[in-house]
């Protein structure tokens, strides 16, 4: 069975992550341990909540260095919700707190016009698409039909510098904004796919044979 | 040693029942118009395995009762008396709330029945209760008669049997069992029908195998031998002032004339399956009854009694003289149709039990035209020793609970 | 674009959902973690526990039934009813919840709002009020369930809530929970009006036109069904695509 590693720095609602998981046949394994990190076949960093809390428990567990080292063994990790956005360089909510840096941007407030129906946190069910086409080939994406409806809960939303490196746009208010990202062997989802019943589900699967992949090339 | 004295002739251990939270302190119903001061009440009855007598009853409802039968026999009961020529064909006494609710409009608008809703005025209407009542006929689609007895009289009655029996609601429970006999008798219509057994609440249990309510609650031979308020009509005109003309609404029947007229008087509780909680929601589906808003004093509950301002003191009287408040009735209603578990009764019974109701207590106090203080005066004088005794801090609590945490559990 | 959230509403005492009429009565209608699961296989958006009883008894039974959606049920879970401290809320997110409901404790002291949405984060955070009418335009807030006043009028309280930091709010119409006639839809518009946060419209639905209305005459993120889907009147299929026919966005 194909390990993942969830990280355990003390944020967000990791039960829903490894029930997943666990639903389509890979090991999860709940852990903030060097070992059991790096030996992993994939990681995922989740989160909810504040950037700056976030960070400092990934600090206060020494766990940036450690994120950084397996992102560089070329294995596939995967940021969710806060994950995604502490990928960047830093964000503004709360004044500005430095982030992993591992995709080059910014996190800001979501800075769409929003209309009477549209309320901040954005919580909703919503539409991801491309941005260019064909876009999603090879990418954990890439089953996924265009337009596929995922569960969302933010304010907050990151600006990758490279555009290149926008997997998905959303669109809210009077535009679009990014709803994930991608970067080698680095993922991030603004939504939830734990979240978002089979078709996350299906994301997720995806996830696990990306490892399959690596293992396969690597022979 | 000196054994404590019990009021009302009640039971002197208490003891409360295995199943659900009522105690063995529960009076049974009966004939109030023969009720008299200092009386002994008959009790509900425990079995050997600490069980009362509506618990039994009701397993035998879930269990031991063929309700196809029954229906089929309240079927044919109904087709005897059925009419289809414009004249009303049943009674049905009550107020609007949920069991003469459900009972009346399923009579209607099932069975195909004419009936004729018959109510004797509560004391004094709240608000929600109007409501209520008046959604009855509206939504309900249901005929009605309001009776309201003269309304001094009705007060000066109620004063005395408070002060007298500590027991406020008799007046009215009198009128409200006379009522439906009464208005059969006027309409020329035989069958009456009322909602659930008293049974379900734990009445002799040889009650519980026939449909019809023995005759001796809504009829007397003699008038003036009848009791109002512990005071017999023979006294209330002598000594206090009145004439027979006065108590009108509260002769009953005769039992010649309730003969030769063939007035039956049933329980439909005998024929369906009764549930408190499905009568209600039956009738906020029906005839746009609606909860109250709050909770009642003394309970958890919103959708039991909720039509009269004084019904809350009938429920702190039997507090008084029973030790058994308003949640622990409701409570044990609600285990027996199993809706919530014994501990969770023992709980509500604790928590609510000994509310004061405070809403409506300046209006009963002008109702029944008493000062505080005597309300208070004749609270005290009904405290049975063997169920209160002070505390270390000088006030009244219970020797025995449900939840044992009475002085001497 | 947005997407109208359908919720399932399940208000659990004990083992079992149960569906009361103005927040009174314990009808038993079946299995939570059954329910639950249906509701999920047949194309629900979120899914909310509320525990019926916990403040009459002061207790909190829901953390097991949590625990047991979570492993079969992919979409946002809330739970609520009887959640007093921070430490109650820790366990239910520990337990697998997503969200956490709040309405008695948020009455009697505010300052948990601000301080849970601190410590977990303001999505997590849902208010719930629970409105009586009392007048053109007037609603009071209960608490226990329906069953204490508190001298709260909604629009003002809503709005303190909103100061507060909460992430969501919750309005269930007492009068119309349960009766399957409709919401309350000028408490739901005004509500909604009164704060830039999402609100979840509870209490009435009995057709599936109502959500329509909803839809148009009001600015709900959400709506919270319980009756129209408990007792089968109608499925989420059936739902959603009568909806999305006229005009309304949901997910499929």
């Amino acid at each position: 069975m194909i390990k993942v590693a969830v990280l355990d720095y003390g944020i967000g609602n990791v039960r829903s992550i490894t029930n997943a998981l666990t639903s389509i046949g890979a090991e999860p394994i709940l852990t903030s341990d060097n070992e059991l990190i790096l030996s992993a076949d994939a990681l995922i960093l989740p989160g909810v909540g504040a950037f700056a809390k976030g960070m400092q428990n990934l600090k206060d567990r020494n766990l940036v260095g450690l994120i950084h080292q397996f992102v560089d063994s070329g294995k596939p990790f995967l940021g969710i919700c806060l994950g995604m956005q502490m990928l960047l360089e830093e964000s503004e909510e709360f004044g500005f707190n430095k982030g992993l840096g591992l995709i080059k941007g910014k996190v800001v407030k979501l800075p769409l016009k929003l209309g009477n129906e549209e309320k901040l946190p954005h919580v909703s069910w919503n539409e991801i698409s491309p941005p260019s086409h064909g876009r999603w080939n090879n990418t954990l994406l890439e089953s996924t039909a265009i337009s596929s409806d995922v569960y969302f809960i933010h304010s907050y939303v990151a600006l990758p510098n490279d555009q290149s490196e926008v997997l998905s746009h959303t669109f809210y208010g009077d535009g679009y904004f990014c709803s994930a990202v991608q970067k080698d062997n680095i993922t991030g989802f603004q939504f939830h796919p734990e979240k978002s019943g089979a078709l996350g589900l299906n994301m997720l699967s995806e996830f696990i044979e990306s490892t399959r992949k690596i293992n396969y090339e690597s022979n | 040693m000196n054994q404590t004295e019990t009021f009302f002739g009640l039971p002197a251990e208490v003891k409360f029942c295995k199943k659900c939270v009522i105690s063995n302190q529960r009076p049974s119903s009966t004939v109030e118009f023969e009720n008299e001061k200092g009386e002994k009440k008959e009790v509900i009855n425990f079995d050997e395995h600490g069980v009362c007598s509506a618990c039994r009853y009701n397993e035998e409802k879930d269990q031991g009762i063929d309700w196809n039968q029954r229906e089929e026999t309240l079927l044919k009961l109904l087709d005897k008396f059925r009419r289809n020529d414009g004249r009303y064909d049943v009674i049905v006494p009550g107020s609007g709330g949920k069991d003469s609710a459900y009972t009346a409009h399923i009579l209607k608008h099932k069975y195909g029945m004419n009936p004729l809703t018959v109510t004797w005025a509560p004391h004094l209407y709240t608000d929600i209760g109007w409501k209520n009542f008046t959604n009855w006929m509206h939504e309900g689609a249901l005929d009605n008669i309001l009776y309201t007895p003269d309304g001094k009289l009705h007060r000066y009655l109620t004063k005395l049997a408070f002060h007298n029996l500590l027991h406020p609601f008799q007046p009215f429970i009198i009128g409200q069992r006379i009522i439906g006999p009464a208005m059969a008798a006027r309409f020329g219509v035989e069958l009456v029908m009322y909602g659930e057994n008293q049974a379900e609440y734990g009445n002799k249990v040889d009650e519980n195998n026939i449909p019809t309510m023995d005759t001796k609650f809504f009829s007397v031979d003699n008038p003036m031998k009848m009791k109002l308020g512990g005071v017999s009509v023979a006294d209330l005109i002598d000594q206090h002032g009145y004439k027979m003309n006065d108590f009108t609404p509260y002769i009953p029947t005769k039992p010649e004339v309730l003969k030769e007229k063939g007035i039956q008087v049933h329980y439909l509780g005998y024929y369906l399956k009764w549930d408190p909680q499905e009568c209600y929601y039956y009738a906020v589906e029906n005839t746009g009854f609606q909860a109250n808003t709050e909770r009642t004093e003394g309970s958890y509950s919103k959708y039991s009694s909720i039509d009269d301002k004084i019904d809350p003191f009938h429920y702190y009287t039997t507090l008084i003289k029973f030790g058994i408040g308003r949640a622990t009735y409701d409570a044990a209603q609600e285990i027996r149709n199993d809706k919530i578990t014994r501990e969770e009764g023992v709980v509500l019974a604790q928590k609510f039990d000994q509310e004061f109701p405070k809403r409506f207590f300046q209006e009963f106090l002008e109702y029944i035209d008493t000062t505080e203080e005597e309300f208070w005066e004749t609270i005290e004088k009904n405290r049975s020793p063997h169920l209160w005794a002070k505390d270390i801090n000088g006030e009244w609590k219970l020797r025995h609970t449900a939840a044992r945490d009475g002085l001497d559990d | 674009m947005h997407k109208l959230r359908l919720i399932a509403r399940l208000d659990v005492k004990n083992e079992f959902v149960i569906k009361g009429i103005h927040l009174e009565g314990l009808r038993k209608i079946g299995n939570p973690n059954v329910l639950a699961k249906k509701y999920y296989d047949e194309g629900i958006d979120e899914i909310v526990f509320m525990d019926a009883v916990a403040s009459l008894y002061g207790r909190n039974n829901l953390f097991n039934i949590i625990e047991q959606a979570c492993k079969e049920v992919f979409v946002p879970i809330a739970i609520g009813g009887g959640i007093r401290s921070l430490h109650d809320i820790e366990l239910a997110l520990k337990s697998g919840a997503d969200k956490i409901v709040l309405n008695t404790q948020a009455v009697k002291t505010p300052q948990i709002i601000s301080d849970a949405s601190r410590v977990y984060g303001s999505q997590c955070i849902v208010a719930s009020i629970e409105a009586k009418s009392k007048g053109i335009n007037k609603w009071e807030a209960y608490v226990d369930n329906g069953r204490e006043e508190t001298g709260l009028d909604v629009i003002e309280w809503v709005k303190k809530l909103e100061d507060l930091g909460v992430g969501e709010i919750m309005v269930t119409s007492i009068d119309q929970e349960g009766t399957k006639k409709g919401f309350d839809l000028d408490l739901i518009d005004q509500v909604s009006n009164m704060v830039s946060v999402p609100v979840i419209a509870s209490g009435g639905a009995g057709k599936i036109n109502h959500i329509v209305e909803l839809k148009k005459k009001t600015t709900a993120s959400a709506v919270a069904l319980a009756s129209l889907i408990h007792y089968n009147i109608h499925s989420i299929p059936e739902i959603k695509e009568s909806v999305i026919a006229q005009d309304i966005h949901m997910r499929l």
